[in-house]
């Protein structure tokens, strides 16, 4: 390929994305920097949604799952479109009519006490900085696959261009720059799709139908069902409330809007995901069938398309990466300044919003050094997604629904929840590490859960409630 | 069925690139608003919305829907 080409597309992609960053406006308190001031409507909520859970697990990820098992990951995918839709219609309306909360940990804080609310907060800053550092490693890998340029180079220029603009704009620039990002993927991935179909794939539309299920049946009888049965779980559960998540359900401009953009955002993923996998099994008639995973949609876009289309292709895979990356740091900003600092001293508005850009650099530089720690893409997703669903999610959603949750049940589920899922991965072998993974979310939230029925039972209502 | 399946999956495909276009349009209309004062804009806002915002928003301005 030109890289002189593909230098001149990305570089007016960092144009363009510098020009809407600075459209977005810097945030000048701290309300504005966490929650957007509560205005922001549906269709950005939704973009801003559907671009931070379209990362490369799912595209890149979904591609080589197509290409290796046809529509079989498009049903278990199905999992992750249910969580958002019933997130949407049970929690984040919930979730947006407590006053005054800015975090998840806010509401565990109303809902169990102040002690909950700092280890909601812990554990929420965790998870942030584990899964900006995949989203790190993800852009590395493809600036350093495209331009050759060395790992810790790479790696930088995600982090600093990323922070750059999320510590000035706070939730307003993450949102309105994951619009930009979201824009231009849902364009470009489909487009690529519908030429490949109709003017290079072998056979047209008609071979197309009729490689699908070959390729699917191959998925189901080489996928073994215990597998299917974590990955389901993980897809469930995993990414359920994680901060960016929780932090967009409160900055809606109302509950209704909030309700709405996950319900749709769970549609989308549907959508997203056949397409995504169709994509994979158009690729098994064009790239060799020893293509890793990873590399299929690459090796397909580099045999179809121009090197113009190869260049902005390259652009929708970074606009993927930064648009996840924007949103968690963001989320971790705002997580370690309200649920972190703000319950141990009084913070002025002025500093809190000082506290809130400072901590988007520091979260930022550890994620980017945690970097050669990540195993791998996926690997360090699963990690992510064990430890978030048996730590927090049990506590979350039954002390929405219950008028007066124990403090004991909360902060009970949220550490046996976190122990366990750390033993878990801690016990699963190097090799075949991904494999194993998928499973260890069953019992650690099997443990979270029992630990919080255990608290329920024998803990005492909080005081003033 | 085979050719149910082109149709579905063709269809996807097309709200997909829909859905890109609502947001785009959505990030247009959110950027391209003039600057100006706090008040002032969301002022304008309601002027040109014509409706007043619901009770449960704090903060209503910077961002047209």
């Amino acid at each position: 390929m030109n890289p002189a080409l593909s230098a001149i597309v990305v570089f007016a992609y960092l144009a363009a994305l510098v020009f809407v960053a600075l459209r977005a406006r810097v945030a000048r308190d701290f309300d504005e920097f966490s929650v957007a001031r509560r205005a922001l409507p549906l269709a950005l909520i939704f973009g801003s949604i559907a671009a931070t859970y379209v990362g490369p697990a799912f595209s890149i990820g979904f591609v080589g799952r197509g290409f290796h098992s046809g529509f079989l990951f498009l049903c278990v995918g199905s999992a992750y479109a249910v969580q958002n839709i019933l997130v949407g219609l049970l929690v984040a309306p919930r979730l947006r009519e407590l006053k005054g909360c800015f975090t998840l940990g806010d509401a565990f804080g109303q809902k169990y006490g102040r002690k909950a609310q700092i280890i909601a907060g812990l554990i929420s800053l965790g998870i942030c900085t584990g899964f900006s550092a995949v989203m790190i490693k993800a852009g590395g890998v493809v600036l350093t696959d495209t331009f050759g340029l060395p790992t810790w180079l790479s790696v930088s220029l995600i982090a600093v261009i990323t922070a750059s603009y999320t510590t000035f704009g706070g939730l307003r620039a993450s949102v309105i720059t994951d619009a930009f990002h979201f824009a231009l993927f849902a364009i470009l991935l489909p487009v690529t799709l519908l030429c490949a179909m109709f003017f290079h794939f072998k056979g047209g539309p008609a071979a197309f139908s009729a490689e699908a299920p070959i390729a699917t049946l191959n998925g189901l009888r080489s996928t073994p069902a215990i597998e299917i049965v974590g990955l389901t779980a993980a897809f469930l559960l995993g990414e359920t409330l994680i901060p960016p998540y929780a932090n967009l359900a409160l900055a809606s401009r109302t509950s209704k809007v909030s309700k709405n953009s996950f319900i749709i955002a769970g549609i989308f993923s549907i959508l997203w995901f056949a397409v995504m996998t169709a994509t994979g099994i158009m690729a098994r008639c064009i790239v060799p069938s020893d293509t890793p995973e990873d590399h299929v949609l690459l090796e397909l876009v580099r045999s179809l398309m121009p090197i113009g289309g190869y260049s902005l292709l390259l652009v929708a895979l970074i606009s993927i990466v930064l648009s996840s990356l924007d949103s968690l740091l963001n989320a971790g900003a705002v997580v370690f300044t309200e649920d972190i600092v703000k319950p141990l001293t009084a913070l002025s508005d002025r500093t809190a919003l000082l506290v809130g850009r400072r901590a988007t650099i520091v979260i930022a530089t550890v994620a980017a050094v945690c970097v050669p720690a990540v195993p791998s893409i996926i690997g360090g997703l699963l990690i992510c997604y064990t430890v978030w669903a048996s730590a927090i999610l049990p506590a979350a959603i039954i002390g929405l629904w219950l008028k007066n949750p124990r403090p004991l049940a909360g902060v009970l589920s949220m550490g046996v929840g976190t122990l366990v899922a750390i033993i878990a991965i801690a016990t699963v072998s190097t090799p075949d590490f991904e494999t194993k993974t998928r499973v260890t979310i069953i019992p650690a939230l099997g443990a979270a859960l029992a630990a919080y029925l255990i608290g329920h039972r024998f803990g005492k209502i909080k005081a003033g409630a | 069925m085979q050719s149910i399946i082109l149709i579905l999956v063709l269809i996807a495909a097309l709200l997909v690139v829909a859905s890109g276009v609502w947001v785009a349009a959505a990030l247009l209309r959110a950027i391209a608003r003039p600057k100006t004062d706090p008040d002032s804009n969301s002022r304008t806002e309601r002027r040109m919305d014509g409706r007043q915002q619901p009770d449960d928003s704090p903060h209503p301005r910077n961002l047209h829907e």
